[in-house]
This record gives structure tokens, sequence and C-alpha cells, in this order.
């Protein structure tokens, strides 16, 4: 005979058990964390909270340090003769450094994906800069820009008036978004290039059939389907160029004037070379604080011109 | 019956399409070379007597080559002792790198644990800190712990990025649940299942972690600048730049140092080259500079 | 070898409640399938039972131990998984000593061990290939060889054979059963098709939406099933179903068809009931129900036709070959001593 074994839905609620088995896994993931959690604390959070709290003190290395309120922020926003002047410099690079940034890299993935040979040959030539030390690359264009050298020289024989980048400060920071540029298009560019060739083949022939032009073609297709990844290489590079700091110090070191010195830079000067770390740290705070702001911004942004696939 | 042989005949707007891609071509490789021309610049400076540098017009070739400015440059300053010390902190970075966020990426990606979300979120704001605001309080832990001009002091605060965590948290998501659901029935610890299966599985994503971490260790400057005095334990960009103060003018031999600076990164990012374009383009977590 | 035992078992999910207190008693060395479709949360208790999932309430006991708070690897259980879960890295011989190597044997004991299970399963020649150099089958195989090799109290099987075609689901089913016959093993076997369940069991639990709908042997469930959902899910073409009320010494449809009740069936006057009737408990005869052919489906050994009676559609499957083309009429009785009935509103069997 057939056992009829139906259960009906119990009225009431049932109490849940709490498992062993879920005890053990916390353990275990606590284990797991262990040794990145303690570096976390002891070289990212313990720093972010002493950094916070320095930049309300005038540490200088040789006393203790003293509790002056605001007085940094203070200092910043009225009395320091610099400190303007580093901020624009800093919004100027930036600015100018992320669009020349994109839109060359973007170009280069563009052309580079369009060929129908030696694409891999390309994407190398671009992208070794990247791997290499700032420092070197800096000093290797040090050379190329130096008062009498190869810059010059072409400046002279395409006959443009153009000063001595170095020397000239208007000019002087130009030759710092130079030489970054050729030291990082090529890791966007290798990023965009793979978004481009992943883009399904079909769409772009169903356009074809549509009658869309080339020019077409990129505009309304290609680019809004890789617009996250450039979305994403554009927010990358803005925080790291509100960073640059090896280019300037070998190259300009803030010069000429304070035409090239940026945020990253006159927090190091100060920090370490007039050992007033509790401003430097104010400066940092407002560094970071840019970093949020023009990320949040990029973030508003992309609802209008991101194109997400769900 | 006459049989009719048929040629081939190219329609025109095939033509034209070979030669607009021939021109394409042509214009990409002038601007590639063009972009080649700092390298080039480099090392035909690099073995040129020192008074045909700044030559006025510039001369691309040197009349004699001096080869022996690289091992003279090497001599200068322990150029040695930079390639070691480098390779001594970007390799000990990247092997604590990569054990410690292989055990952190697993912990988030496979075990429940309360916080976990939490944790997770503070891990990925670290990643917009700067690192010229941790610095300063970096530099007054390290002293304080007496760790300033030591390779512990230039090694440990680099080692914590929460990014590799990310990038292998990612990676381990997408290896499927079961194979660990077997091992866990076949008796293995967690532990266990992380190191003989989830890691021999992961091993691009951590080849991408490990090369990243490496070569962004050897470039490093703003912290061995910061934590070394002197040269003994300086990397090679930081020697670099003391070769720079001390050669002064001799364009030559700072124009060698620097070619052999740039070896290591230039031979990697050759031979792997295709390795990191599909890693970008799986990994994606890779970002932009 | 030993039994299983699921006392008021339940799961939640979130606040979510999915299984709703299970019991059940497996034998030792019995075969059991858990069927059911999708989403009933027959693999979920299999997870369970192997400590997958954790227990909401309820216990589970293996053999005399509850094993609630026990890691899987303390359970002595063994599990084949629908996606084999075979470590891609290692060649199939490591893939079966993984958990040998885990407990420590003696490498002469480990190759022993796995000499055996290959010889089972007919492996031998394919112990030093990887995973992906195997077919389905194949890979199913060595799944279960990795089971084997536990030499467990009881084995786990999730759905293994879906991802199988059709011919060789048929003869993994075989060698499967047969491996149990050998080793004597208890076996909680989940799948979602009814026919696996049939051929397999030694005794088939019907699940839907965390419930157990019915508990017994395959004959049992075939012959009595206990409510409308067992009896249209166990059995391939599917038990006809025709919705009526009760008038008189029959059940009429809403079509105005009157079909014959069973006799001393316990039903009362305007009672709404469902007729269950198989496709082999029809037959063509000369007095009967008026029935239209729609359909005609010759498998061979039987012909399904479907008929259109009274406006409801009706499957036989006729052993004879009856010459009969759509639209040709036929009388079609059932045999009533096989007919089933259901109460509509509780979906339960009527006795009869």
């Amino acid at each position: 005979m057939a056992d009829i074994v139906s259960t009906q839905a119990k009225a009431t609620p049932r109490p849940r058990r709490r498992s062993k088995i879920s005890a053990y896994e916390t353990r275990t993931a606590f284990l797991f964390l262990l040794p990145s959690l303690l570096g976390f604390l002891a070289f990212m959070l313990i720093p972010i909270i002493a950094s916070f709290g320095l930049s309300f003190t005038n540490w200088q290395l040789l006393a203790p340090p003293q509790f002056v309120g605001f007085s940094n922020y203070i200092r910043l926003l009225t009395t320091d003769p610099a400190f303007f002047t580093v901020l624009g410099n800093t919004l100027f690079f930036t600015v100018e450094y992320l669009v020349l940034n994109i839109v060359i890299s973007l170009t280069l993935a563009v052309w580079i994906s369009s060929l129908k040979r030696g694409q891999r040959w390309f994407r190398v030539i671009f992208f070794i800069p990247t791997f290499t030390p700032t420092i070197a690359v800096s000093i290797v264009w040090l050379l190329i820009f130096t008062p009498g050298g190869v810059m010059d020289y072409v400046f002279q024989t395409l006959a443009l008036h153009i000063p001595n980048l170095l020397l000239d400060g208007k000019l002087a920071m130009q030759a710092v978004i130079i030489v970054t540029l050729w030291a990082s298009v090529g890791y966007n560019m290798v990023l965009f290039n793979a978004a481009l060739d992943l883009v399904p083949q079909s769409y772009l022939e169903a356009a074809k059939i549509d009658g869309a032009s080339a020019w077409d073609r990129f505009w309304k297709i290609r680019l809004p389907l890789i617009s996250p990844t450039v979305f994403f290489g554009t927010v990358m590079t803005a925080i790291t160029s509100l960073q640059v700091f090896d280019q300037i110090y070998v190259i300009t070191r803030g010069g000429p004037g304070s035409s090239t010195a940026t945020l990253g830079f006159a927090i190091y000067t100060n920090g370490f070379q007039n050992y007033q770390m509790g401003f430097a740290s104010s400066l940092a705070w407002v560094m970071f604080v840019m970093i949020m702001a023009l990320t949040g911004f990029q973030f508003w942004l992309q609802r209008k011109w991101v194109h997400y696939d769900s | 019956m006459t049989a009719r042989i048929r040629t081939p005949r190219k329609p025109p707007h095939q033509t034209r399409t070979l030669v607009l891609d021939t021109i394409s071509h042509a214009g990409l490789t002038l601007v590639a070379l063009l972009f080649l021309f700092p390298f080039f610049w480099m090392v035909s400076n690099a073995v040129r007597g020192n008074n045909e540098v700044l030559a006025v017009p510039p001369r691309f070739l040197p009349t004699e080559y001096q080869w022996g400015n690289f091992a003279e440059a090497w001599l200068r300053l322990p150029f040695g002792k930079f390639f070691l010390n480098s390779f001594i902190v970007a390799g000990s970075v990247t092997v604590i790198t990569v054990i410690v966020s292989s055990l952190a990426a697993y912990a988030f990606a496979r075990l429940k644990f309360p916080g976990r979300e939490s944790i997770l979120v503070a891990y990925l704001g670290t990643l917009m800190i700067p690192q010229v605001m941790l610095v300063i309080p970096l530099f007054l832990i390290v002293s304080r712990l007496g760790l300033i001009n030591t390779y512990q002091g230039m090694i440990l605060p680099m080692a914590f990025s929460s990014f590799g965590a990310f990038l292998l948290r990612q990676f381990f998501l997408s290896i499927p649940k079961e194979l660990e659901e077997a091992a866990l029935i076949d008796g293995a610890s967690r532990l266990r299942i992380l190191v003989s299966i989830i890691i021999p599985l992961s091993l691009p994503a951590i080849g991408l972690l490990s090369l990243f971490t490496f070569i962004g260790q050897w470039n490093n400057f703003l912290w061995p600048l910061i934590v070394v005095n002197g040269m003994d334990h300086a990397t090679l960009p930081l020697g670099l730049t003391m070769f720079q103060t001390q050669q002064g003018t001799s364009w030559n031999y700072i124009m060698a140092g620097a070619t052999l600076s740039m070896i290591p990164g230039i031979f990697l990012a050759i031979i792997l080259q295709q390795l990191i374009y599909k890693g970008i383009t799986v990994g994606s977590g890779f970002g932009g500079r | 070898m030993a039994s299983v035992d699921l006392i008021d078992v339940v799961k939640f999910y979130g606040s979510l409640e999915i299984l709703h207190g299970i019991d059940l008693s497996v034998a030792d060395g019995e075969f059991v399938v858990l069927v059911g479709p999708s989403g009933c949360g027959k693999s979920t208790l299999l997870r369970m039972i192997a400590g997958l999932e954790t227990i909401s309430d309820g216990d589970i006991r293996i053999g005399s131990t509850v094993v609630n708070d026990l890691q899987p690897k303390e359970r002595d259980i063994a599990m084949v998984f629908q996606n084999y879960a075979l470590y891609p890295h290692m060649k199939v011989r490591d893939n079966m000593a993984f958990s040998l190597k885990l407990s420590k044997r003696s490498r002469d004991e480990i190759e022993a061990t796995i000499q055996r299970a290959a010889d089972i399963l007919d492996l031998g020649h394919l112990l030093d290939r990887y995973p992906r150099e195997l077919s389905g089958g194949q890979r199913q195989r060595v799944a279960m060889g990795r089971a084997i090799v536990r030499d467990p109290a009881v084995f786990l099987f999730d759905e293994p054979l879906s991802n199988l075609d059709a011919k060789l689901r048929v003869a993994m089913r075989g060698e499967i059963k047969a491996l149990h016959q050998r080793l004597k093993a208890t076996t909680i076997y989940v799948t979602h098709d009814q026919i696996e369940a049939m051929t397999m069991a030694d005794r088939i639990v019907v699940m839907r939406d965390g419930y157990v709908e019915q508990v017994g042997s395959p004959l049992d469930l075939y012959d009595t099933p206990a409510n409308v959902f067992v009896a249209g899910f166990i059995g391939s073409p599917a038990m006809n179903l025709i919705h009526g009320t009760v008038t008189g010494q029959g059940v009429t449809t809403s079509g105005g068809t009157i079909w014959p009740l069973p006799p001393g069936a316990k039903v009362e006057q305007g009672q709404e009931v469902i007729i269950g009737l198989r496709p082999e408990h029809l037959a063509v005869t000369d007095q009967g129900l008026d029935a239209t052919v729609t359909l005609v489906e010759p498998t061979g050994s039987e012909t399904h036709i479907v008929f259109d009676i009274g406006g409801e559609s009706v499957t036989a499957a006729l052993r004879e070959r009856i010459p009969a083309a759509p639209g040709s009429r036929l009388n079609l009785s059932p045999v009533l001593n096989n007919m089933h009935l259901f109460d509509k509103a509780s979906g339960k069997r009527i006795a009869s």
C-alpha cells in the first residue's frame, strides 16, 4: 500500500535556530580576512584618521603637535599666497590632461581597431611607456624640452614662435601635460581598444544594412556601447591625474615660479621640505575633497551619456 | 565549344577600401614612429659623447658610438644596488599582496559573515584615497616603528591595497560553486580549497595582479623618496634622480641610466602585451591612468 | 551504510519558508528518489542533507547521529552533482584521489581503492586524462567514481543525468541502478524526470512547493496516486484528467458527456470530481463514449491517439494498430477498475 504522507502548512510562524555551521564559517572568514584587515587598519584606516587629525594641528616634527583648530584651513583660504595658484594649477592640469587623454586614447583605440593587420604591434608600441618608471620618462623628456634641445629645434624649423616651454610660466604646464600624456595614454588606449573589439559585430552589420555611414556607426553605436568602459577610464584617470607628482619633481620642480606647482607637489614640499606636517595634511584633505567632488560629478554626469546594457 | 577563361575583377569599391586601408595603416605607422622618438632619443644620446648631446643643430645619430657609457653609468652610482633594492621591494610587495588578497578575496567571495558588505564598501572607498595624502601619517607611523630607511618600512605600507582583493574576488565569483562544494564533501578545509582548487584555476587573474603590482612598485617614486635616506636602500627611480643630481650635465650618462631602468618595463610590456590585453578584457578591474 | 531520517525539516530563505516541515525515513540500503517540478525544494532538501545548506528547523539524522551542526565532510556522505563538478586542473586519477589524500590514507591504499572503483565503472583507461578530454557520460562516471572511493554511508545524487542526451540517459540509468544493486548503498536521488524516478527508485517522494505530496513505491504511486498532482505527474503519457459533476450514476462534464462511475465510489450527488484515466486504460469498444480522432502518434509498440470527447481532449494508448485518421469517429470505453476519482476541491483521492 502507498504511504500517503502529506503535510499541511503550520498556522503559526516558526522560530529560527542559529546554526553552529554559520558560526564556524564566520570564524573561518575572520581568519582569512585577518592579514588584510590588519594591514588595512595599520596602513589605511589609521593614517586616514591621523591625517584628518593632523590637519588641525601645527606639527613641525620638532615639538609635540599642538591643536590649532581650523587655522590651517583658514590660512589656505585667506593668507596663504600659493594656495589658490596651486588649486588653479591642479584644476587646469586635470581638466586639460583628462580631456586630451580620453580623446587621444579613444582616437588611437578606434584607429587601431579599424586596422586589419598589425593591431598587436601598434598596441604594444603605445603601451610600453606605461610600464616604465615615470621618473625615467620625465628625465628623457627633460632632455627633449631643455633649452637648446630637440623641442626648441623643432619649433624653430617649423617657424613656430613658441618660447622654451620650461622657461615660460604660461607654457610650462603644457610640458608636464605632454609628458604625462606620452607616459599614460597607452593604458586607456588598450582598455578602450579591448572594449571596442568586444562590441558584437552583429550590431554594426545591422547598422550597415540600415544605411549608417562609418561616422554614424561610430557615434551612434560603437561609442555608446563602450561608454561604460570610457566612463570607468575617465574616473580612474581623473583620480590619478589629481595626484601628479613625479614629472613635476623632475622637470619643473613646481616652477617657473609656481606655475606648475600642483596639490600633490605642494603637499610634498610643505610636508617634507618645510616640515609643516599639519598644514600639508590640510592640503591633502582639500585634495581628497576635490577627488570626491570630481568623482561625484562624473557619476552624476554618467546618467547623461553612459549607456548600460540592462 | 570554347571555354571562357574568367579573370576575377575587383569591384571598384573594394579597391577604394584597399587604398583607404593602406593610407590608414601608413598614417598610424607614422604616428607610432613619432611616438617612439623619445625612446630613440634616449638611447641615441646615451651612446654618444656628452659634447654631442645638446649640439646645435641637434644630431640624431652620434658620430662615434660609445657603448661603454652603459657600463660607465652603472659604475658611477651603485646601479646594481638600485636594481636589487627595486627587485626586493617590488617582489616582496607582490608576494605579500597576492597572499593577503587571495585570502581576503576568498572570504568576500565565498564565505558568509556579518559585516561583509560594509567592509567591502570600506575597502572600495579607500581606493580613492590619494597616496600623497597617506604618506604624511604613514611617514610618522613608520618612523615611530623605527622602520625609516629599512626594507620593512618600504614594503609593508605598500602591500595592503584593497585593489587585489577586489580583482580576485571578481574572478573567484566566476568559478563554479559546485567545485568547492564537491571539495567540501571530499573533506577539504576552506584553506585547502583556496590553495588546491581556487588558486590553480585563477592563475590568469593572479598573474595580472602580480604583474601590475610588481610594475607599480618598481616604478613607485613618492614613497621611497620619503622613507629612504641615502643610497643604500634606494630603488631605481630614486637612484635615477640621485644620479641626475650627481651627474648634473653629463646627459649621456644620465640617458644611459634612464635606459637601464626602463629595460625591465619595456621587456615585460612587449612579452606580456597579449596577456594584458586579454586580462583587461576579462578583468576590467584595472582602471585607467 | 546507514539510514537517513528527516524529522520536521524546515528551510527559510530570509523570511520566506520554502520547505514546510518535511518528514521522511530512508532505510539502510534503500534507493529513494525525490521528484517534482522545478522549485519544489527537492535539491534544497538534498543539499541540506549534504550540509551545503543550513537547516532552519527540524533534525536530520544519518544513522543514529544528528548531523545538523556537522560539516559536510563529517557526515560520511558523497555527492554526485548535475554538472559533475570535476576539478578541471586535475587528472581523473587525482580527482578520485583528492578526498583520500585529505584523509591521509597511504599511497598503496589510495591506489588500490581507485583501481577498484575504476574497475567497477570501467574507467581504467581514462585515469590519466583530464576532465575536458572526456565525454559527458565518461565525466559522469568519474563523478560517481569520486563518490564511490569515499565508501560513504549515504550517496546523494543531484540531477546527475540532466545534462546528458536522451540515449545516454537511458544507458546511465541502468548503470546507476546496477551500481546500487552491487553496492547496496543508501541512495537519495533528485530528479525532475518522473521516468528516472519510476525506473530506479525503491520508493519515490513526490514534492511540490516545499511539501511532500506522496511517498511510496513506484507502482503504488502509479496505481494509487494520493492526489491529482501526483496522478498527473507520474506516468507518461500523462494521466487524462477529466472534470465533471456527479449526477446519478455517472459524471457529467461541461461538454455534456456522461462518464460512468467506478463501482463503490464514495461520492455524493452534485460533488465536483476529477476523473483520472491512464491512456492505457481506455479501450476501443462497440458501445461507449463518442470519440473523434484529432491526432495519431504511432510509437511502434503502441499508438497514442488523442480523441475529442465532448469537447475534452483525451489521450489513449492502444496496443492494437487501428486505422484511424483524424476526423474519424470511434467508441471509447474506460476500464472502470482502473479509473481514479479525485475530489475537485481538495484534490485528494476518493476511495472506492
